[in-house]
């Protein structure tokens, strides 16, 4: 798969995995990782899960606009830059938001995140 | 003297809070996308990629054409974010969101850019990955796709009407 089809999947899958089963998202973190959420800083895939799962809503929907990818360098690593927004259950409005990826390959032949930058847009 | 004590600024710099570093490059970039537009081209080299709205731009000197092209000046920042990640490169990722404002219009939009940034030999950075998306207008009352459409279009005529090349 070429690299924007490898962005665009993995995207999809970690929304459609926000969006389905929250706790799930630890797989795609490890130890090293690094979530900045809206100003918060935290380290380590416990840690990120704990965060996400304990935000103040039960159910969402991620609605994607643009995904962009380019490669960090010799490493394999892939930064991915998602823009759109998120619909909380029972609100009429959405939140747009941007979120940067930086991902590393697994020996497996996969990707894990090893930076997260999300950030809503109130403007 | 005077080379020593600007090493040892660049080095106390890079020692220092990257959140404060990340802010000062993402001004620096600014302030300097608005006055001297060319001047960006020290930021990055050959292997620098700049994505800018889906399209994909390679090396400091077709990079510059295209930011030297754009008839937008950045109007604020609103927010920037920071990570670095370990060795053997050591970059700092920063993520921007801010407001651009069309030359000439009173046409103001939201965008959000991220950058790679690598540490120089002279201790300064350098612009690895570059990446530009405006947010749509009137979000998201109308569905994203005629959105971005609609924004495409009307920048394309304001860049035609004003002179500049849209490609």
């Amino acid at each position: 798969m070429d690299p924007d089809g490898v962005a665009r999947a993995f995207v999809e899958h970690y929304y459609r995995t926000f969006d389905g089963n929250r706790a799930a998202l630890g797989g795609l973190y490890q130890e090293g990782s690094m979530l900045t959420f809206e100003g918060d800083k935290i380290q380590g895939a416990q840690s990120i899960v704990a965060k996400l799962t304990s935000l103040p809503f039960q159910q969402c929907l991620h609605h994607i606009s643009t995904v962009d990818c380019q490669p960090s360098g010799p490493q394999g690593g892939m930064l991915v830059f998602v823009s759109g927004a998120i619909q909380l259950a029972g609100e009429n409005h959405q939140l747009k938001f941007s979120q940067m990826f930086h991902l590393m390959p697994t020996p497996q032949g996969s990707f894990y995140v090893l930076n997260d930058i999300f950030r809503l847009n109130y403007a | 003297m005077v080379y020593l004590e600007r090493l040892h600024e660049r080095a106390m710099d890079r020692s220092s809070d990257p959140d404060v570093m990340a802010r000062a490059f993402a001004e620096h970039y600014c302030k300097t996308f608005n006055e001297n537009r060319a001047a960006l081209g020290a930021l990055y080299q050959e292997g620098s990629m700049l994505t800018f709205e889906g399209d994909k731009i390679q090396g400091a000197q077709a990079i510059v054409a295209k930011l030297a092209s754009l008839p937008f000046q950045f109007h604020h920042i609103y927010t920037v974010d920071c990570q670095h990640y370990v060795p053997p490169q050591g970059g700092l990722l920063v993520s921007v969101s801010g407001v651009i404002q069309l030359a000439g219009e009173n046409l103001r939009q939201e965008c959000i850019q991220m950058f790679n940034l690598m540490p120089t030999l002279q201790g300064s950075f350098h612009v690895l990955n570059h990446i530009f998306r405006l947010f749509p207008l009137n979000y998201p009352s109308i569905p994203s796709e005629l959105c971005l459409k609609s924004l495409s279009k009307r920048l394309e005529d304001s860049f035609s009407s004003s002179g500049f090349a849209v490609k």
